[in-house]
């Protein structure tokens, strides 16, 4: 589904990641883990389509989207949900989550392809709470609360692939376990994730499959709990 | 009392005029973040473009044919002039520098001023240009024992019909919501799938429409003259000031404020009227250096 080949990407003059690939395949959580500074941004915003890739290719259902702006990545089925959210602090958590709902529902329009899941349904689904604070502007959102919006803002486009930044960061452990669940259901939806990560024990509980990256480099692929037996990866992550 | 009624309406009169200049270029900010200095240059020429198209040979054909409605239907025209020359100035000379450093943004939109002056100059030359025929064919109403022209008061009609549908605009409509989200975070924006570039046109557009808009309601009542456009954006500046850049509210408290003490301080103390708004300006800018309604 998306495949990233060799990426070297840059932020401004610092060669940031070398060579980079993965892959993400249909209905499959992949964790991408790495201390901080290790890349791990940088590759899903190159994905994303912030920063140039100066060479190699990053193909999405085959085709290739290298020089694809943004918003024509958001339109081919990504969903994105920041480290730091991205929660618009000056709109209400309903407008928030209608701009999103608009996108998908024109998408959904323009592919003419089958009845689109209801969305809305989904995200709520997901984070039942969100319902009561539509009326709330952003601003004023906790910041458990903040990633529960941000993820099902990110839903409700229906994408095919979710990319996650962080998700579980800065969770009190039992809010880890509801986000860790959420991120379950998100994958029997049918939507392949993902998802950087800077903590390994979180990783193993819910990748299908990881990546470890140090210093802009791919240095392990691989199951779970092969990583945790790598002493490479291990190491690595404890810096 | 009569006195001090008509100076009221003279001073709602500026105050619609200058709320649709200023909102203008608070809502380009507030979604470029780019301080467009040539803003009051596009006002002038909204107002040179109606007066010409009123005064000029289509202006006597229709109002021959239609009489002051259709002088009143070709005002605007100077307004969707100018929204159409900002839809060409964005992405032509202001979308490659938004990468660069603020100064740049300044200089390109002085530069821009200055050639808009001097296009002004060489299209319209030094005599003024009025659509003085709109007011005249709509002649006064009295007010105690004095006549006011009538044409002022749809003018504050106006101003006040605009700051309405752009409150309405923005934070009621589906594309209000896109605007604001823009301008809130560029980049979420584009992540869910919002062509930020063609948000920038359209703001962009919108921003100079109300500076065109500006300058097509002023000209029936004032001649269209070198250098309004100068002090236009002076005076904008000072309302933007005030009431906080980027803010609707701030540009309508802002435009109020502003011409409630000009029309004072024309009455009242005229030697340091300019003055007196500076002050104004520079103790809010001390006080609340983000304007009464501004955000930091």
């Amino acid at each position: 589904m998306l495949a990233v080949e060799g990426i070297d990407t840059y932020r401004g003059p610092a060669h940031i990641l070398n060579g980079v690939s993965l892959h993400v395949d249909r209905q499959e959580v992949v964790c991408l883990v790495g201390r901080n500074g290790a890349g791990k941004t940088t590759t899903i915003e190159s994905i994303m389509g912030f920063l140039p890739v100066r060479s190699g290719r990053i193909l999405f259902h085959d085709e290739d989207m290298t020089t694809l702006p943004p918003h024509e990545r958001a339109k081919r089925g990504i969903g994105y949900s920041p480290e730091d959210c991205g929660v618009f602090p000056d709109l209400s958590v309903g407008e928030n989550l209608m701009i999103s709902r608009w996108l998908g529902d024109t998408v959904a329009r323009r592919r003419n392809g089958g009845p689109r899941p209801d969305a809305e349904a989904q995200a709520f689904g997901l984070f039942p709470e969100v319902r009561n604070l539509l009326q709330r502007r952003g601003l004023h959102l906790s910041g458990g609360q903040r990633k529960m919006v941000a993820i099902a803002r990110a839903i409700m486009l229906s994408p095919a692939l979710l990319l996650l930044d962080e998700a579980f960061e800065g969770l009190a452990p039992v809010v880890v376990n509801r986000f860790a669940e959420a991120v379950m259901k998100i994958k029997a939806m049918g939507v392949s994730i993902l998802m950087a990560e800077s903590h390994l024990g979180a990783a193993t509980r819910i990748g299908d499959r990881l990546y470890a990256i140090d210093r802009g480099e791919i240095i392990f692929h691989g199951p779970p709990q092969a990583a945790l037996a790598d002493e490479k990866v291990v190491k690595a992550l404890r810096g | 009392m009569t006195i001090f009624i008509i100076q009221i309406l003279n001073s709602l009169f500026y105050a619609a005029v200058l709320f649709l200049i200023a909102a203008g270029l608070s809502l380009i900010y507030g979604v470029m973040r780019i301080v467009n200095l040539a803003h009051g240059s596009l006002y002038a020429l909204g107002a040179y473009v109606s007066a010409w198209v009123v005064g000029g040979a289509v202006g006597h054909a229709m109002s021959g044919a239609l009489g002051l409605a259709g002088a009143l239907l070709l005002l605007p025209i100077g307004a969707v002039v100018i929204a159409a020359v900002g839809a060409l100035i964005e992405p032509t000379l202001l979308r490659p520098l938004y990468r660069r450093p603020e100064e740049y943004h300044l200089l390109i939109t002085f530069g821009l001023l200055m050639i808009l002056e001097d296009a002004m100059k060489l299209l319209f030359g030094g005599t003024p240009l009025s659509a003085g025929s709109i007011m005249d064919s709509m002649g006064s109403i009295p007010i105690g024992r004095l006549l006011y022209p009538t044409y002022n008061l749809v003018v504050v009609a106006i101003g006040l019909i605009a700051a309405l549908g752009l409150w309405w605009f923005i934070y009621r409509t589906r594309f209000g919501v896109i605007l604001r989200a823009t301008s809130q975070d560029r980049r979420m924006a584009a992540a869910l799938g919002l062509n930020v570039g063609r948000v920038y046109v359209q703001a962009f557009a919108i921003g100079c429409f109300m500076a065109g808009l500006g300058g097509a309601v002023v000209v029936p009542a004032q001649a269209a003259v070198l250098g309004m456009g100068v002090e236009a954006l002076v005076l904008a500046f000072v309302v933007v000031v005030i009431g906080g850049l980027g803010s609707l509210e701030g540009a309508l408290v802002g435009a109020l404020i502003v011409s409630l003490v000009r029309t004072a301080g024309i009455q009242f103390f005229p030697e340091i009227e300019l003055a007196v708004l500076y002050l104004i300006a520079t103790a809010v800018l001390l006080i609340r250096p983000t304007g009464l309604f501004g955000r930091a």
